[in-house]
């Protein structure tokens, strides 16, 4: 017998795998956690006035000189040590490359190595619309949620926006 | 001892400050905080007199637990000591002041040089807090045996109506939760064992900003209100003891955990308050759409708490639940324990206290109780001692510690600053720095011969290998001197461990 002819080799269609790649997620996990870290709210895009130390205008302008020492003449002038902290802040990332604290030999206890440990258990996932279980991901940008409603939730105000 | 001591627990949150004499002290906010609706700064104390409570703005002085800006604190500290009596004297005072651990030498200098240079205190001791918080010896011949060492211990944390007579604990591990972060630290026979010491990144301020992410998203924004935010979150969240379980519970409608919260309403000067459950409204269904006020006639806003109560505090012990690649209080206080030598561990074990704003969840220490049982080996006691205040308790501490004999021999005095500067300072407090290397430059002066045969690393390793062997050193001494009475009496938990290991 001849042999069947055969259809044309159908072409497998590769549905695009959308994931969200890791290093995404690892930055904006990160971003999230310096958010919570802050102080004071600032709205994203608009500069908070107090960061405004590096104008000339304001640099001199210091809290504790407005308000009077205890007991003191006005005349009294600090020291320069003192005017010096005063008046030069340092972030604490500054204050930790500073100190030389990676320098130290391996094995001395220092602000960074008493870090706690990573965790043993694997991270338990919670919706991120209402806070139930978050058995699904979403599938452009990776966040929980837990069911359909909440999906509608997610994509309608969260989804995307979030995505680096 | 006629001299008049401040005692200054200063903490990034709250200043818990008094004169030695008072029992009390005053809670004074660390901050400087701009009300944009009374248009007003109001450094520190001065807060008081804020009316309105929305749109606040802060500036702490304190950056993830360590202080930063001085300005502020200047500020906050000027205002302090001006008013009520407080500013009598300075050159005749002394001053007790506390320090996050793993203090950074810089830091350190600053506080000396504002002390000293500034206000001219008399004499002062900084010290971190932790080492503070520990029984008031009742044995006279404790202290000077301990002098030698380090602090004394001072405080009654460890205390309970049963072992009332008996000195505290020579091996303890003291859990502070506060504004920045958590931290578990061993200390034996009054000194913080600096290699176990751990902290976890989770703060009040992480949960505070945490609870506003999620009540902004879900309900009403309240993102710049992190004042109201933290009302909220101290009177409305609790830890659980079975997440899952309440997890559940909070999907069913009508249940016992959801609270109603009536949001401050400036126009009324109102104070916000969890509404009573007799007259609580039903909910529309689900407990997710609270959009509306379900009052119209009251014009309340109304917060509806469910699973936010207590998933919030849950991230101390889940810090991996927001992204945080840290373990939680459990794991790091097994981790701390474990990097201990082992014969010692029990020790460790039965006498856990408790102290920082976090403690007042309530049922912390019950969930606490119930991790920690799981993770100890199973002849191990675990003894939890929650502090009754846990706010208070290092002021507490701190008052002993200034009432006792060993102050005045600790404390620095303005001359010696001005001969040897922070050096001197940094030599005295030595029993409480966690700097190795300070050893090497304050003999740097003189070169001793181990350094000029061998490198300076060989003789740094030396010198933390020598911390190490001294743990141990110091962990025979204990199992040898438990039998003398007289000198180190253990807590009977601790004896029976002993029995139980031979």
């Amino acid at each position: 017998m001849p042999p069947r002819k055969k259809q044309p080799e159908r072409q497998i269609q590769q549905t695009q795998l959308q994931t969200v790649p890791a290093d995404l997620i690892v930055k904006r996990t990160k971003r999230h956690l310096d958010e919570l870290e802050r102080s004071n709210y600032a709205e994203p895009g608009v500069i908070g006035e107090e960061e405004t130390s590096g104008a000339k205008g304001r640099a001199r302008d210091i809290i504790s000189d407005r308000r009077p020492g205890p007991g003191v003449s006005g005349k009294r002038k600090s020291t320069l040590n003192v005017r010096g902290a005063l008046l030069y802040k340092k972030n604490l990332s500054q204050l930790i490359e500073e100190s030389g604290l990676p320098a130290l030999p391996a094995g001395t206890p220092s602000y960074l190595t008493a870090v706690a440990p990573p965790p043993k258990v694997p991270p338990r996932v919670l919706c991120s619309v209402c806070g139930y279980w978050g058995k699904y991901k979403c599938r452009r940008c990776a966040m929980p949620y837990c069911d359909l409603s909440c999906q509608a939730t997610h994509n309608d105000t969260r989804c995307e926006k979030r995505v680096i | 001892m006629s001299k008049p001591i401040i005692i200054l627990d200063n903490g990034a949150h709250t200043i818990k400050v008094g004169l030695s004499t008072e029992s009390v002290p005053r809670l004074v906010p660390n901050a400087a905080i701009r009300s944009k609706g009374d248009k007003q700064l109001y450094i520190g104390q001065e807060f008081d007199n804020c009316r309105d409570y929305s749109s606040l703005t802060n500036r702490f002085s304190f950056e993830r637990g360590y202080l930063t800006d001085w300005d502020v604190q200047k500020a906050v500290w000027d205002y302090l000591f001006s008013s009520e009596g407080m500013a009598s004297d300075f050159k005749n005072t002394s001053l007790l002041i506390t320090e996050p651990p793993f203090n950074f030498r810089s830091i350190q200098e600053k506080y000396d040089q504002l002390v000293f240079e500034e206000y001219e205190f008399e004499s002062y001791v900084r010290c971190p807090g932790r080492s503070n918080s520990l029984k008031q010896s009742q044995d006279e011949e404790f202290i000077p045996l301990l002098l030698a060492t380090a602090l004394a211990p001072y405080g009654s944390l460890f205390a309970s109506p049963q072992h009332l007579n008996v000195p505290y604990p020579e091996c303890s591990i003291v859990v502070d939760s506060g504004f920045s972060f958590t931290h578990v630290v061993p200390i034996m026979q009054g000194q913080i064992l600096w290699g176990g010491v751990r902290r976890i990144d989770v703060g009040g301020k992480l949960l505070t900003n945490h609870l506003s992410n999620l009540v902004s998203f879900r309900q009403w924004n309240m993102l710049d209100q992190t004042y109201i935010v933290n009302d909220i979150k101290e009177k409305c969240c609790f830890v659980t003891s079975s997440f899952k379980d309440d997890l559940e519970t909070c999907r069913i409608p009508g249940n016992n955990t959801t609270l109603q919260y009536v949001l401050p309403d400036v126009s009324r000067n109102r104070h916000g308050y969890i509404r009573d459950r007799s007259t609580t409204n039903p909910l529309p269904g689900s407990n997710r759409n609270p959009m509306e006020s379900s009052d119209p006639s009251d014009l309340e806003q109304i917060l509806y708490m469910s699973n936010e109560r207590f998933t919030v505090p849950e991230l101390i012990f889940n810090p991996s639940d927001i992204g945080l690649s840290q373990a939680g209080l459990h794991h790091t206080i097994a981790d701390s324990i474990a990097s201990l030598p082992e014969d010692i561990q029990g020790m460790f074990w039965a006498n856990i206290g408790l102290i920082g704003g976090n403690m007042c969840f309530p049922n912390f220490e019950n969930r606490l109780r119930q991790e920690l049982r799981a993770l100890a080996p199973i002849e191990y006691d675990v003894g939890l001692y929650p502090s009754q205040e846990p706010i208070l308790e290092t002021y507490k501490a701190a008052r002993a510690f200034s009432n006792s004999s060993a102050y005045f021999n600790l404390a620095i005095t303005r001359e010696e600053y001005n001969e040897g500067g922070s050096n001197a300072c940094r030599r005295k407090f030595r029993c409480f720095d966690w700097d190795p290397i300070k050893e090497k430059q304050l003999t740097s002066a003189r070169p001793s011969r181990r350094d000029r045969t061998r490198g300076v690393d060989t003789a740094q390793s030396g010198e933390e290998d020598s911390e190490d062997s001294e743990v141990r050193r110091v962990a025979k001494k204990t199992l040898n001197t438990r039998k003398r009475e007289k000198v180190i009496p253990a807590t009977t938990k601790t004896k029976r461990d002993a029995s139980l290991r031979k």
